[in-house]
């Protein structure tokens, strides 16, 4: 009943939709044989690739996503400018 | 030639024992004839689920070592005739028994019989490997729980890796008031996480305990959620149409009709 009380002044939270989102990143991980170590090397790479034509922010974020089937490679890199182009 | 399948889940407790007896059982009341196979050397527990340990003489590991004849070590069911069991040594450990050697005894009984059904023991190592050896299909029972359905996921790439492509899903222990609290995962967050064909829903069902305990598989003379839910898989393994009913929370009322109806 506390529970139930607790629950609704919460604003409904679901517990089953969090074990979904918890298990579909897991097993992300689990299937392609990702862990932590890899993902920051990714960051790294991926940053120096970019670094070389772009300005980038500090921000920068790459996680992998399930969509549907596939699995994505999400990155949010913030760009606050060009390098220049001349040299 | 028989039908094989291994029924695994990577992790244990999920139920299943309780579903290759239940299952078996079904199977072999609609008429068919069906070995069930314990797999799990050094903690076998189908024998004692199906109340059959008394009559237990021989198991696996005395046909692998040429003491006994393959269907001399079969014990019969006390009450179903074509439904036989064939014990894992409690001796012995899993490395005992060679992939090859399960293979050849899965093998010679699908000769004789329409289902071998095989009990695998959790994990993924030599054991779920003999267990599996001479699989053309296999039933992942898992429950709607995360730590179960990673297990099942990584059961089923491993499955998938040895060509065995016919994989049928049983969900365990479905709870509806969780379900419909939000504080469980439905079918469909399970099928969409999995990804593979769903053979059943098993409601969770306080007789299970009872069954156990007495040795008695629920399917014989069982009315409950979880009785009915095992024939109804047993129907679809043996190739029959069969629908998957929606299983809702009820209220008290629903639930006592449908207790004295028979029918959840």
């Amino acid at each position: 009943m506390l529970q139930r009380l607790i629950r609704l002044l919460r604003g409904n939270e679901r517990s089953s939709k969090t074990a979904k989102s918890r298990l579909k990143l897991i097993l992300v991980q689990d299937r392609l044989g990702i862990n932590e170590d890899m993902m920051k090397e990714l960051q790294v790479e991926i940053t120096e690739v970019l670094s070389r034509h772009f300005t980038l922010g500090e921000q920068v974020e790459i996680d992998l996503q399930r969509e549907e089937q596939a699995m994505a490679l999400v990155a949010s890199i913030p760009i606050t400018g060009m390098k220049d182009r001349e040299q | 030639m028989g039908k094989i399948i291994v029924t695994t889940s990577g992790k244990g407790g999920v139920g299943k024992s309780t579903s290759v007896a239940n299952i078996g059982t079904a199977l072999a009341m609609l008429g068919k004839t069906v070995v069930v196979v314990d797999a799990d050397v050094g903690l076998r527990n189908l024998d004692i689920i199906m109340g059959l340990e008394s009559r237990v003489v021989y198991t696996s590991m005395n046909v692998i070592d040429g003491e006994c004849e393959l269907e001399k070590a079969l014990v019969t069911d006390r009450r179903v005739d074509n439904l036989k069991l064939l014990a894992a040594s409690q001796r012995n450990n899993k490395t005992d028994i060679q992939p090859d050697q399960m293979k050849e005894i899965c093998l010679q009984l699908s000769e004789t019989h329409d289902f071998v059904l095989v009990d695998s023991p959790a994990g993924i190592e030599q054991g779920f490997e003999n267990a599996s050896s001479a699989a053309n299909a296999a039933l992942i029972v898992t429950t709607p729980e995360v730590s179960a359905v990673r297990d099942a996921d990584r059961i089923i790439g491993l499955l998938q890796a040895k060509d065995i492509t016919d994989l049928q899903l049983i969900i365990n222990r479905l709870n509806p008031e969780l379900v419909k609290r939000g504080d469980m995962l439905n079918q469909f967050d399970v099928l969409d996480i999995l990804s593979i064909n769903l053979v059943g829903i098993v409601p969770e069902d306080t007789e299970i305990v009872g069954a156990s305990n007495r040795g008695l598989p629920l399917i014989y003379d069982g009315t409950s959620g979880a009785a009915g839910a095992y024939r109804r898989i047993a129907r679809r393994i043996d190739g029959q149409d069969v629908p998957i009913p929606e299983f809702k929370a009820g209220n008290w009322l629903g639930n006592l009709v449908g207790k004295l109806l028979g029918t959840n």
